[in-house]
């Protein structure tokens, strides 16, 4: 691992002032961040460990549920009102790394992980998003865990994060902080997709802190569901990953959110789907009408073309869980 | 700070601490940190002592004559490698070194001071030779660099930026143990390396395999994945920690019952993580057990007893 010096800001602005600096990176939980130091695929001069920031609460409003920054992956998953409201959001999280890993990752920790893309994780392997120019492995190498939508000329790295699939389904919204000022952002519009330049993963800014993840508690929500499938019963990365929330009045569909995951360079909602749902009856027949409509311009290689049919029949699941088992 | 366990005695006519860089310095330091080394650089007329955590201290000209004249190393340069009790452990006389740069060496040196430890105490005496043998090799190669007039060009690779090591206080088991550590070092490398609690494994050390597990403010995490200054001010538990008053923890009692194990090295993390989560109140069934511990990786594959030890602890000690 690189040397590097370590820093504890006390104070937001301390932190902003430290992160603002070339060469900086934020430190949270550290399952991402010293990994990949102890890789050499990131090299930070200066951590900036952020714990002693006061960003870890869990906090339930009217209509919304906060989810501090550093608050742990375990204390959102288990977090009562997170389970009664946002049912998705838990079984997400549950579904994703170890117990140990839970317990250290932060919420803006989970946002910002890096692709679990063995190119990119490898330093003799050209990556673009590693070594931006560089070239990308992937393109001729094997790509069964590699992303079929988003992708670039440049990468096919997929966002390796469960929980972020079911925030994108559930409309959460991330709240940002820097010395400008805060400002917030939807969670389908924080990542950026890879384009030329896959080494930008997100908007947020030098000197900028996650602060909130905010979780609407609608009754959409309440009746939401996660799905993953992954090459081993647990402790894996998804190759098809599914959150889905429904509102079924009477039989009918009245609104939905879909978003798939393991199969996007960023947590990938499903807008087509969506509108194929909405004023449909709840049966089989919808689901798989709609399902139809994922990943209709996907990008597959031989290795990844499984995931379309995969991430389809995943969304079909999710949507029979959700409607109560409708035929 | 105590005296190190073992010392290197590199013979080495042309050094002088004037041609000595601080980055240089400041990574044989580190390396002798790590390994609870001291190392004694001996020039033509003048000997000087290097301790991981004080300056360099100038033994003079009478300490280098003896120390020639101990040795019997006249006018060649020479490494030597004495262990705790003075004897010589490793020697290499006239090194004939191809010219290794600096950060090569000390790359080899760290390569060998990360390579994973399976038999942990035979394993370490011979690291230790390794690891001396390599930084020892950066004292003679810096030197070797100072002897030519045109000198050598610097790797076209950046220096390493400069460390800042730190002081840092962490309370394990029930202990509080003081420590100057680089922001890089691991818990994990903290607790095997400079507390002396080696049970805490290094499967590894990537974050993927649990044998590091340890509770840190009561909650199991991986101490691979944790800096050791972010560990601070949080009550850390091992393995070594986890018997009270010479009596073993009924999960390691139920391991032991149950024969959960066939190696032992996962046996520390598996233990660590179902003391947890019996804890957290999650072994309720067998396949949120299996859940729940599928971040601990046991390549014996006793899966089935650990699962069954965990069972017992939860039951109170029956059979399960």
């Amino acid at each position: 691992m690189n040397p590097f010096s370590y820093s504890r800001p006390a104070t937001e602005q301390e932190a902003f002032a430290a992160l603002a600096e070339p060469g900086a990176s934020a430190l949270a939980g550290g399952t991402t961040l010293v990994d990949l130091m102890r890789l050499e695929v990131m090299r930070p001069d200066k951590v900036v460990d952020l714990s002693a920031l006061p960003y870890a609460k869990i906090e339930t409003r009217a209509s919304s549920i906060m989810l501090g920054a550093l608050a742990s992956n375990t204390d959102v998953a288990y977090h009562p009102d997170v389970v009664a409201k946002l049912p998705a959001l838990a079984d997400a999280i549950r579904s994703g790394a170890s117990g140990q890993i839970r317990n250290m990752a932060s919420v803006s920790g989970n946002l910002l992980q890096r692709t679990r893309c063995s190119y990119f994780r490898d330093p003799a392997s050209p990556c673009n998003k590693r070594a931006p120019g560089s070239g990308c492995a992937a393109l001729e190498g094997f790509t069964r865990m590699h992303a079929v939508v988003g992708t670039s000329n440049d990468c096919i790295a997929a966002h390796p994060s469960d929980m972020c699939v079911a925030l994108a389904a559930l409309d959460a919204v991330v709240h940002l902080k820097s010395k400008a000022g805060a400002r917030t952002v939807k969670l389908v519009e924080f990542h950026t997709l890879p384009d030329d330049h896959p080494n930008i993963e997100s908007v947020l800014q030098p000197g900028e802190l996650v602060t909130a993840i905010e979780v609407p508690t609608t009754p959409l929500a309440a009746k939401s569901r996660y799905v993953k499938v992954r090459d081993r019963a647990s402790y894996a990365f998804a190759l098809a990953s599914a959150a889905v929330a429904l509102d079924v009045q009477d039989g009918t569909i009245k609104d939905a959110r879909v978003a798939l995951g393991g199969v996007g360079t960023k947590p990938w909602r499903e807008a087509l789907v969506e509108q194929a749902l909405v004023g449909q009856p709840a049966t089989q027949a919808t689901f798989e009408a709609a399902a139809h409509q994922a990943l209709a311009k996907a990008d597959t290689r031989p290795d990844n073309a499984f995931k379309v049919p995969l991430a389809r029949r995943v969304i079909v699941r999710t949507l029979g869980l959700v409607a109560g088992g409708a035929k | 700070m105590p005296t190190p366990g073992c010392r290197v005695l590199a013979f080495a006519r042309a050094w002088s601490p004037q041609r000595a860089t601080s980055e240089e310095l400041r990574a044989i330091r580190s390396h002798l940190r790590g390994l609870g080394a001291e190392l004694v650089i001996v020039a033509a007329d003048q000997a000087w002592r290097l301790r991981p955590d004080d300056d360099l201290f100038t033994l003079g000209e009478l300490a280098a004559r003896e120390l020639h004249r101990d040795h019997g190393v006249k006018g060649e340069d020479a490494v030597l490698v004495l262990d705790h009790e003075h004897r010589i452990v490793f020697e290499h006389r006239q090194p004939t070194l191809d010219q290794p740069t600096l950060l090569a060496s000390l790359t080899a040196a760290t390569e060998a001071m990360l390579m994973p430890a399976p038999i942990a105490f035979t394993r370490r005496g011979w690291m230790q030779t390794c690891v001396v043998t390599g930084f020892a090799t950066v004292v003679l190669a810096s030197c070797r660099q100072h002897d030519h007039q045109d000198p050598v060009p610097e790797p076209a690779v950046a220096p390493p930026a400069p460390t800042h090591e730190i002081d840092i206080t962490l309370d394990v088991n029930g202990q509080k143990r003081q420590l100057r550590v680089e922001p890089r070092v691991s818990l994990l490398d903290a607790l095997r390396e400079r507390l002396s609690l080696p049970g805490t494994k290094k499967g590894c050390d990537a974050g993927q395999c649990g044998a590091c597990t340890v509770h840190i403010d009561g909650k199991r995490m991986l101490s691979c994945l944790t800096l050791a200054a972010t560990a601070q001010g949080k009550p850390i538990l091992t393995i070594e920690g986890l018997a009270k008053g010479g009596e073993l923890h009924p999960v390691q009692k139920a391991f032991i019952a149950h024969d959960g194990m066939q190696c032992g090295f996962c046996t520390p993390g598996q233990i660590m993580s179902a003391v947890a989560v019996l804890a957290d109140g999650r072994a309720t069934s067998d396949a949120e057990i299996q859940e729940q511990m599928s971040g601990n990786i046991c390549r014996c594959g006793a899966y089935p007893n650990i699962l069954a030890s965990i069972k017992s602890a939860r039951d109170g000690g029956k059979a399960g």
